[in-house]
């Protein structure tokens, strides 16, 4: 029963936002009750757990060589449909620090986290930080927020930060470790933020406008200036009308937009109708390619980074409406050329 | 295999949510409506659209008490349709969720369009998550247990209004019992049922619990006690066993074909998929005894 003791005291008892220590003794007398050797020290290479792609990327990036850090959803998995499994949840449940996305991309998987972090475990959502000005949320729905944060590189800046302060904060011995990480990595990003906005602004104003299979572009169109439209709504039920692809067939033909978009994580039947519906009215549409809004690429490749996904996204958006991007991005290293 | 406390606690609450589904599905599968838990998994979409609407919170209890009367709701209009639409009841059911489903469509589409609102998002739980609680017992051992024991509890006393109205609604309709009263009554008992079964657990699971220890069960036996014994004991094994198949079968499976370190499959999928292949092999059994000389089964009665 070795695995039950480890889940209910081989971890430590660290509170996100800071239990007392009274509280915290409390707990951990009561937990040693339960179980007789209660440690409550962070062991050396201690286990993170994430969930999404571009969470674990930022955090492998900053916790480097000091824990192991394993995410919980592969290449194109949906975090909207994302099922977990036993096996998922003993992982969460041996984690010593849990990191999520937040802002309800993982569904009903939040209340999960909420538990875990109450139990004993250190659980940060990486997206707690950042500043509600930032937010976009629709206007009639106060709080319900979109999750798509990451699509905007300053907002995952952001959240780059908020795992260095979480990381410092459960192993203090490390801190500085963490924040030149933090740091380092903050430049990159900040590359590819000048990167993105230079590549996106070289497309012709009239043609700077982005239509993909579902809404999670809305971050990406605000930071770089580019008007975004998906056609069918957030949620994965939503369908899109008639109505709505006659419109945009109008708008495509209209601006002459050369290029649309298919995404890693949705399918594209929608996409196929507004190419056919462009193509009665004389208008050729081509299918930009693959975009990836919700998953990354291959592990181990470049467009399995969070780097590399949005490099591959911006370098392939600006390339397929005529505007100005190195064939190979920004580090020359996508794997296709654009 | 590495037995733990979470694996403990999801056989647990998946025996008792597998029971709680299976008594109400007997009694549906004997009135021809054994596929109200699929409509239902569907028409909770206008409940849950109209219950943000209103109250413009995605959190559990309002999209709970919404998926609660839409599948009321599913019960009470299938029985309208087909008693005054004079349909047949699976036809009957199709036209109410379908009609539902579309609404809640419809209602995402115009007015939450910038909001997730599906029901895998907001409103169905997975068992191998739900079990993990802060409390000693987890509360979805808690309502999954509670919600068998009112099952057990109304299968009991109204046994003899159930069995006449699922087979001779003429007769108790002549002995002075409402046969048209009680179905409503059974059909609402498991709505709710569902929708919170939904909640714990989610949807595929309590579908399948619904539907096919009845089926099974109604292969070995035509006695009504026997048959929900019967029922409420496959139940029980699939939950059982498909657990133990979801957390050792992908490993065994990924060894035979070169891809070690499978680690294990959804738990309740898998309890659904267990409870298929006991059907099968209940029916090749039954199939092998019927051409070996023992008397065809009569009806159930």
């Amino acid at each position: 029963m070795k695995s039950v003791m480890e889940y209910l005291v081989g971890r430590r008892f660290a509170w996100p936002h800071g239990l007392t220590v009274g509280t915290l003794t409390l707990l951990s007398v009561f937990l040693a009750s339960a179980a007789s050797a209660a440690s409550k020290t962070l062991p050396a290479n201690y286990g993170i757990v994430t969930t999404c792609g571009m969470v674990t990327d930022i955090v492998r990036e900053v916790a480097g060589d000091k824990a192991r850090v394993s995410g919980l959803l592969g290449e194109g998995v949906d975090p909207h449909l994302y099922k977990p499994t036993r096996d998922d949840v003993a992982k969460l449940l041996k984690a010593d620090v849990v990191f999520y996305s937040g802002l309800m991309l993982e569904g009903r998987m939040s209340d999960t986290f909420l538990k875990i972090a109450r139990r004993g475990a250190s659980v940060f959502a990486v997206t707690e930080l950042l500043d509600e000005k930032f937010l976009l949320e629709p206007e009639e729905f106060h709080g319900h927020t979109d999750p798509h944060v990451w699509m905007d590189v300053s907002g995952w800046m952001e959240a780059v930060k908020v795992v260095a302060r979480s990381l410092s904060e459960v192993d203090p011995e490390h801190a500085a470790f963490y924040e030149r990480n933090a740091k380092r990595y903050n430049t990159q990003l900040a590359r590819l933020d000048d990167y993105a906005k230079k590549a996106l602004s070289s497309i012709p104003k009239e043609r700077r406008v982005l239509i993909t299979a579902h809404d999670a572009f809305h971050y990406f169109g605000r930071a770089y200036g580019i008007e975004v439209r998906g056609i069918q709504g957030i949620s994965t039920e939503s369908e899109a009308g008639v109505a709505d692809i006659n419109k945009l067939v109008d708008y495509l033909v209209d601006r002459k937009i050369p290029a649309i978009f298919v995404e890693s994580s949705v399918s594209d039947k929608n996409i196929k109708a507004l190419v056919e519906g462009c193509k009665s009215r004389g208008h050729q549409v081509r299918i930009g390619g693959e975009l990836f809004s919700d998953a990354m690429g291959k592990p181990g490749s470049y467009e399995g980074t969070y780097l590399g996904m949005i490099d591959h996204n911006v370098t392939l958006i600006a390339r397929a409406l005529g505007g100005e991007a190195p064939e190979r991005g920004l580090n020359g290293k996508l794997a296709e050329k654009h | 295999m590495n037995w733990t406390e979470l694996d403990t606690w999801i056989v647990i609450t998946g025996v008792l949510v597998c029971l709680a589904c299976a008594l109400p599905g007997a009694f549906l599968m004997l009135n021809r409506q054994s596929m109200l838990g699929d409509g239902i998994s569907h028409a909770v979409l206008p409940g849950l659209a109209i219950a943000f609407l209103l109250t413009h919170s995605r959190d559990i209890l309002p999209m709970v008490v919404g998926a609660v009367v839409a599948g009321v709701l599913t019960a009470v209009l299938t029985q309208a349709v087909q008693r005054f639409g004079q349909v047949e009841s699976g036809a009957a059911l199709g036209v109410v969720f379908c009609g539902l489903f579309a609404t809640g469509l419809i209602l995402i589409r115009v007015a939450s369009d910038r909001v997730d609102l599906d029901a895998d998002c907001v409103l169905y739980g997975s068992i191998e998550t739900a079990v993990v609680d802060v409390a000693r017992v987890p509360r979805v051992a808690l309502i999954s247990g509670g919600l068998f024991l009112v099952n057990a509890l109304l299968t009991v006393l109204f046994y003899k209004e159930l069995r006449l109205a699922a087979f001779d609604p003429a007769l108790a309709t002549t002995l002075g019992f409402n046969a048209d009263a009680i179905r409503l009554g059974l059909t609402l008992v498991a709505s709710v049922t569902t929708v919170l079964a939904f909640e714990s657990v989610g949807s595929i699971l309590v579908i399948a619990m619904l539907v096919v220890p009845a089926a099974t069960a109604s292969l070995l036996t035509s006695n009504l006690s026997r048959l929900l014994v019967t029922a409420m004991l496959f139940a029980a094994a699939s939950a059982v066993l498909g657990h133990i198949g979801a957390i050792t079968l992908p490993g065994f499976a990924g060894r035979l074909l070169g891809h070690p370190g499978l680690g294990a499959t959804s738990s309740a999928a898998m309890m659904a998929v267990t409870a298929g292949i006991l059907f099968l092999l209940v029916w090749v059994f039954s199939m092998w005894r019927d051409s070996h000389g023992r008397p065809q089964r009569s009806t159930p009665t």
